[in-house]
């Protein structure tokens, strides 16, 4: 009787399991098999429009993984180990932009940094300089919405990192900077690692914040999703492309998983 | 002097407060957890800042709130081992040890570390990949390629089991020896305090109760607290009846007990406590024929046997205090200590304290 029961619960645990699996298979298949069926996909893959997207959707993101990993470090830093007043404030802001919905991250950026914004005016007015529909916008657009993504893992990873080996190293003779180089970031580089792939990844989907701040001009501010859109919308590309274009994003990303697991394993043999 | 060393804290309701000097020589602060031991090793190291005091490290001030200075820990010379002895596990054993090495010593010097500290051929490996003994031997070594003059040990044996304990003190006294340091070594327990000290400082609620050579405090305890602190059995209350040439007499429960010579002025009739460790006791079957002071006959309340030796609880038969008394087991089963209960106690005038009452 005992265990019977225990093959029911075994089966049906399995079949849910099963179930969630397919799920998230069917739609990748689906995507392979459009794109067999359409049989044009490698020449869509080489117009213009899709090229220009390609590149722009690739340089930006690693511009703005750049840029997140240089100002970001220093913030997560903070926040794992210092207290300062309104920490709990900056803590919580950083955070704000994984829970918005980018399509208000775009708005917000817009009435901050737009033609008419909190200080998109002033700017403009002392120098002619707009933010609009320009690459720069693109990458504003990410880096709100992509950062905290890194700032959350490598503040994690910093909160990981035994503060008294710190305590340690400066009683050696370490400086600070000698400290965190040597020890709190080889120690929290796991955690740093992931944070870049999900800030980066993260980057490379970002669609509504760029649509709604940077705009969708072919050739500056049209990334990848931004020309999946269009080619929905009835641009020249058609749904075909549409698809084409999601296998490349489909394949960047497997091709940074893998090889975020591998730098993940080396990181933590090493 | 190697170590000068003078701090004040409040750290809440905590106070600290304590005063320490040492030149070449081990010094166990020994105390229970809280008692502000730790926090001592931190005020040297740097690591924490007292509120008033001044630390100096061979001869350099390090630390002087009169005068405004406060060195940051890279620029004082001490090598710290802390409890967890938080190695670097992503730096091979022969990367931690050179770590916090001054840049004129070269690659020999990291050899020579693992060399003493018997670690040859673990220079390529991972700190967790080695055992608890060679990890404290790591961290030591680390501490030490510092070439610091303070060494400065926080309970750096505590996750180790007693044979690996055992040697790696052995280790330690002989470092002390070879190189000539002054270390302060933090612990709780008892019998590594007796193993190690040159000198013992008693903490307690912040405070140095009593600092002095092993023997002195352990056989001489300052006052009651220190008495308890340091594992003395036999603390008797009793009043001063009077003095002979050697010392004072002391009056408990119905006898007289001659007593050493004390350092602190005595009244006659003023209550005092005595101390006496129960390894200190003496144990009789009867009267040797010799006249001896301090006699009396008592009978065995309880007993404890510890394997190496056993823990007599003894109540008098007549006048006299109750005591307790450590015996070897080789003179406890001589003496017949299972099977016969009566015995005549005799406390040596030598191995009396006598401390202020309270």
């Amino acid at each position: 009787m005992r265990v019977s029961g225990d093959r029911a619960a075994t089966a049906t645990i399995v079949l849910l399991a099963a179930v969630f699996t397919l799920f998230f298979l069917l739609p990748f298949a689906g995507l392979v098999d459009r794109a067999i069926q359409d049989g044009n996909t490698w020449e869509l893959l080489r117009t213009e429009t899709v090229r220009k997207a390609l590149v722009l959707s690739l340089w930006t993101s690693t511009l703005t993984a750049f840029i997140a990993v240089v100002l970001g470090t220093p913030v997560a830093y903070l926040l794992a180990r210092a207290r300062f007043p309104g920490r709990a404030v900056v803590d919580a802001f950083i955070d704000l932009p994984i829970v918005l919905p980018p399509t208000v991250a775009g708005v917000a950026l817009l009435t901050a940094f737009g033609r008419r914004g909190l200080i998109g005016e002033p700017i403009e007015a002392w120098t002619g300089f707009t933010f609009g529909f320009r690459t720069t916008a693109v990458v504003m657009a990410q880096l709100l919405v992509a950062a905290p993504f890194y700032v959350r893992a490598a503040k994690s990873g910093f909160e990981s990192v035994d503060p008294q080996l710190e305590r340690v190293a400066y009683t050696l003779g370490a400086s600070r900077v000698r400290t965190f180089v040597r020890i709190t970031a080889p120690q929290a580089w796991p955690a740093l690692v992931a944070g870049l792939v999900l800030c980066w990844s993260r980057a490379m989907g970002e669609l509504g914040a760029t649509l709604i701040f940077a705009g969708n001009l072919e050739g500056r501010t049209q990334t990848m999703p931004l020309a999946v859109i269009s080619a929905f919308e009835g641009s020249s590309l058609g749904l075909s492309g549409a698809v084409a274009l999601s296998l490349i994003l489909l394949a960047a990303a497997m091709v940074v998983m893998v090889a975020f697991r591998l730098a993940a394993a080396r990181g933590s043999t090493a | 002097m190697s170590l000068q060393f003078e701090a004040e804290r409040a750290l809440g309701a905590f106070q600290y407060s304590a005063r320490l000097a040492a030149e070449n020589e081990l010094v166990v602060l020994f105390g229970h957890s809280g008692a502000g031991k730790s926090l001592t090793l931190q005020f040297i190291s740097g690591l924490m800042r007292p509120g008033r005091g001044r630390i100096a490290l061979a001869g350099e001030t390090v630390f002087d709130s009169a005068r405004g200075v406060n060195l940051p820990p890279q620029r004082r010379r001490t090598g710290y081992v802390v409890q967890e002895l938080a190695l670097f596990e992503h730096l091979s054993v022969a990367e931690n040890v050179a770590f916090g090495m001054p840049k004129h010593a070269g690659r020999g010097r990291v050899r020579d570390l693992l060399a003493l500290l018997d670690l040859s051929g673990f220079e390529g490996r991972r700190p967790r990949t080695l055992s608890g003994g060679q990890r404290q031997r790591v961290a030591l070594a680390r501490a030490l390629a510092r070439e610091a003059p303070v060494l400065l040990l926080d309970e750096p044996f505590s996750a180790l089991d007693d044979t690996l304990r055992h040697g790696m003190r052995r280790e330690l006294l002989r470092l002390r020896n070879d190189l000539g340091l002054t270390i302060l070594f933090v612990t709780h327990d008892l019998r590594e305090a007796h193993f190690l000290a040159d000198r013992v400082a008693v903490f307690d609620g912040g405070q140095i109760l009593q600092d002095g050579v092993r023997e002195e405090v352990f056989r001489r305890p300052a006052s009651r607290r220190v008495a308890e602190l340091t594992g003395v059995a036999n603390i008797l209350d009793g009043r001063v009846a009077g003095f002979d040439a050697d010392g004072p007499v002391v009056e408990v429960n119905g006898i007289a007990l001659r007593c050493a010579a004390s350092a602190a002025p005595l009244r006659h009739g003023q209550a005092v406590a005595i101390a006496i460790r129960a390894e200190r006791v003496v144990l009789r079957r009867g009267p040797d024929g010799h006249p001896r002071p301090n006699q009396f006959a008592a009978v065995t309340a309880e007993q404890f046997a510890f394997g190496s030796t056993h823990t007599l609880r003894l109540r008098p038969a007549g006048a006299g205090p109750a005591v307790e008394v450590e015996l070897a087991a080789r003179p406890y089963d001589v003496l017949q200590g299972a099977s016969r209960r009566d015995w005549v106690v005799e406390l040596p005038p030598a191995d009396l304290h006598v401390m202020p009452a309270d």
